[in-house]
């Protein structure tokens, strides 16, 4: 009796172990598909090894439901599957594909930007000779790994500014291409704050735990390549070198970050957030402010009713000219997808020929909102800002975006200095300059 | 009857090599194969896919195999050792395995992907000379100190309260613990608007500061010791609240009859009475502030200046070192060196719970 009592208990024990087993199995590779949105077009063996369904990571989550709807209409028009996967901000994409990789279950197509294409050595398959590297120029192309960046949009960033509230106070965005101008122009509108509705010149934003990566990747780039070539990477170069940052150019850029300070708005400029820096733009509430294009589908979207408000008025960017003649904004694209060599190369390198045509070019530009990276792309975004970018692009008068070349995480380090001069306890451009060479310095050292 | 014995013996000495080479494989696959292409058997199976089954049914194979081992003597050790197997295992698989591999990939150039060198100790060399790691790593020793005091103190002052005879101590009791329940993250968030929206407005007309007090590193410190003695007193004050209950009645009366006032009681009966709860909860709060991270994260994300600390600027002012050891290895992309910080955290945390068990367990009283 006690023996039968033993085995029946040991029994059941083995078979709890056999169920936690499975259980666990089972969540491990639906983990994917929990933290993707529900799609139609999943299948649910994930990743069986039999190439019948793509993965492809996402890093983008604000355009994670126009990703599905370009899942489904692959899966319409050629009957291959596609699963979309959506990660929040591009830090936690890279360190959640490095499990991923652990686990083995690697996304054939993932989301990568510029500098973390090194850790990929000789795991991503080469797409040069692929027809869409035909139709565009900014893929990413390494010296030793070759073509390996597929570009889905690019996106720009400059001083954007409400083309209305310009007009209304006189000044010409064409004429801002030099320190003396912004000054001049800056201290008018100041003057017709009243006139105009506003409650600040420029919606300027440098706190640092939440938005560093706006004023210590998006605004330091300009100081990286504003009035530059695209191909000038002096710089970059420079600062990736130890850390150095030229004395001139990098005064003359916190002169600028000076003005800022100077007519931005108090309540935003040491501990505001992304959401009252964009909503204050779309209220109308500021003529100039320091975010890129993707703006645009937030003042279409969340914010459309303070938008249409203010007016629905035209957008366009200027230049942070902080040296006389500076004359350019940058765009490119800011993060690329790119082929995992041990996944499905084959399907994967369809699926990209694929978004570089027609259909899914609508998805992009017109749902999406980007700007095609793509020649032959006909459509044309109803987004703000898509007319001022491919107008800025079409004169010529574009920089790179060699931010996305510095060391890992060194804008966490540099938007406390940008936060610091905002907040007045850095009291001159010179200081600023001293300050910044500190911790740059520092970074590149550990 | 002999017959039978060695056919069972036989089919137990089978099913533990076959379950052992299961489990030899499936680990094999897992560390040293984590290219799931390269084991692609036919169109449609691939061996590596099932390296969690084959480990599974592997040791439930050489659990049957002892089982119907037939033996006499050793018949009990077997089943209790299947009756700790669960546990034995989740421990394993959970603590144990990634502690040794954490420690092994300290001494490596891990980046997360792949090992391409050993480094010997070079990751903890770049550890201790790494200012920031020493500025987190006091910053939290004065977190740790400072919370201890703060929190115990104000946990047993509500319990206090929350053991007097007021009404509706059950709503305060609840609703002290209350901020417990919820996540560190989302506190973090509330907080952080707190003082961005709301503080922020009271600092300005009063002080004339019209910034936020996360802007300021020494400020932006005590912020977080406030959230975190916010969230925290609730859940120790439970605890006192229960060793105070458990003070005999007699003792609290006789000491009365004595001619005892409340303050004499408070000190010379309930406090000694309730040492070993004492020393659970400084030892509890000792280990929850070093591990402090989700509420840092939320609310300053560790920034903060810093103008002079040794000679260098630094900008991760409010930095605790489980925050310090995530950001290294997670936003700066340096696995190995996140890797070597987190062993040497976790010598520290055990060398400091080690110790004060050992200093406060002297104290108590044996009831």
């Amino acid at each position: 009796m006690k023996k039968q009592l033993a085995m029946a208990l040991a029994v059941a024990m083995a078979a709890s172990v056999v169920l936690a087993g499975c259980g666990t199995t089972e969540s491990t590779s639906s983990g994917g598909s929990d933290s993707s949105s529900s799609s139609s077009s999943s299948s649910s063996d994930g990743g069986s090894g039999g190439g019948a369904s793509l993965q492809l990571l996402n890093g983008k989550p604000e355009i994670d439901a126009q990703m599905q709807d370009l899942a489904t209409k692959y899966a319409e028009e050629t009957g291959n599957t596609i699963e979309v996967m959506t990660i929040g901000g591009n830090e936690t994409a890279s360190s959640k594909l490095k499990e991923l990789k652990q686990a083995g279950e690697m996304p054939d197509i993932f989301v990568a930007e510029a500098n973390q294409f090194a850790n990929w050595q000789g795991e991503l398959a080469d797409l040069s000779g692929e027809q869409w590297t035909e139709d565009t120029d900014v893929e990413y192309v390494d010296d030793e790994m070759g073509t390996i960046g597929f570009p889905y949009m690019v996106e720009a960033h400059g001083l954007a500014y409400n083309a209305d509230l310009l007009e209304k106070a006189g000044v010409d965005p064409a004429s801002l291409t030099s320190p003396a101008a912004y000054k001049a122009a800056f201290e008018k509108i100041d003057g017709m704050k009243d006139d105009l509705g506003i409650t600040a010149v420029v919606g300027w934003c440098a706190e640092a735990s939440n938005l560093g990566w706006s004023s210590g990747t998006h605004v330091f780039g300009h100081y990286l390549d504003a009035g530059l070539d695209p191909t000038d990477s002096t710089y970059i170069d420079m600062l990736n070198d130890g850390g150095t940052l030229d004395e001139s150019r990098f005064t003359a850029f916190g002169e600028f970050i000076g003005l800022l300070n100077q007519y931005s708005d108090p309540q935003l400029l040491v501990d505001g957030t992304y959401d009252d820096q964009v909503l204050g733009f779309a209220s109308g509430k500021y003529v100039f402010v320091t975010q890129g294009s993707w703006i645009g589908a937030t003042l279409t979207g969340d914010d459309s009713d303070a938008y249409a408000a203010a007016g629905n008025f035209k957008c366009g960017f200027a230049p942070f000219a902080f040296e006389d003649g500076i004359n350019t904004i940058l765009d490119e694209p800011t993060s690329y997808w790119t082929v995992y060599k041990d996944g499905d190369v084959d399907a994967a390198k369809a699926f990209l020929q694929w978004c570089s045509e027609d259909t899914a070019q609508q998805i992009f530009v017109e749902d999406m909102g980007f700007v095609s990276p793509y020649n032959d792309c006909s459509y044309t975004a109803t987004d703000p800002f898509a007319g001022a970018v491919t107008e800025w692009l079409g004169a010529g008068k574009h920089s790179s975006y060699h931010t996305f070349f510095k060391k890992d995480g060194l804008q966490d380090v540099t938007s406390v200095v940008f936060q610091e001069y905002a907040k007045g306890d850095i009291a001159s451009a010179a200081d600023f300059y001293t300050e910044m060479q500190k911790v740059t310095t520092d970074y590149y050292a550990q | 009857m002999k017959t039978n014995t060695s056919g069972k013996k036989g089919i137990s000495i089978g099913c533990f090599v076959v379950g052992a080479l299961l489990l030899v494989v499936a680990l094999w696959l897992d560390f040293l194969a984590t290219n799931g292409q390269d084991f692609l058997l036919t169109a449609n199976f691939n061996l590596s896919m099932h390296r969690g089954a084959m480990l599974i049914i592997g040791a439930i194979l050489i659990l049957v195999g002892l089982y119907i081992f037939p033996t006499e003597t050793h018949h009990r050790n077997i089943i209790n050792f299947i009756f700790l197997f669960p546990l034995l295992f989740t421990f394993f698989v959970t603590v144990i395995i990634p502690l040794i591999l954490g420690i092994g990939y300290s001494f490596t150039d891990w980046d997360g992907l792949r090992i391409n060198n050993v480094v010997g100790l070079d990751n903890y060399i770049r550890a201790f000379q790494s200012k920031e790691f020493l500025y987190s790593t006091l910053l939290t020793a004065l977190f740790v100190i400072v919370n201890m005091v703060v929190v115990n103190v104000v946990a047993f002052l509500l319990a206090l309260l929350c053991s007097t005879k007021l009404k509706a101590v059950g709503f305060f009791r609840a609703s002290y613990f209350l901020p417990n329940l919820i996540g560190g993250i989302v506190l973090g968030y509330i907080w952080q608007f707190a003082f961005s929206k709301v503080l922020v407005n009271y600092t300005a007309a009063l002080f004339d500061y019209p910034y936020s007090i996360l802007s300021d590193t020494k400020m932006a410190f005590m912020a977080i010791i406030i959230v975190y003695v916010w969230q925290y007193a609730g859940y120790i004050m439970l605890i006192y609240t229960t060793g105070l209950n458990t003070v005999p009645r007699e003792v609290i009366e006789a000491a009365a009859i004595d001619g005892a006032n409340a303050i004499d009681t408070l000190f010379r009966i309930k406090l000694p009475m309730i040492a070993s709860t004492t020393t659970i909860c400084l030892f509890l709060t000792l280990t929850n502030a070093f591990k402090m991270f989700d509420v840092n994260l939320a609310l300053t994300g560790g920034n903060g200046s810093v103008p002079d600390f040794l000679g260098s600027k630094l900008t991760n002012g409010t930095e605790m070192l489980a925050l310090n050891i995530y950001s290294t290895a997670i936003n700066r992309n340096d696995y190995s060196l996140g890797q070597a910080k987190a062993v040497i955290f976790f010598i520290i945390l055990a060398a400091v719970s080690i110790l004060q068990v050992k200093v406060t367990s002297r104290n108590e009283v044996e009831m």
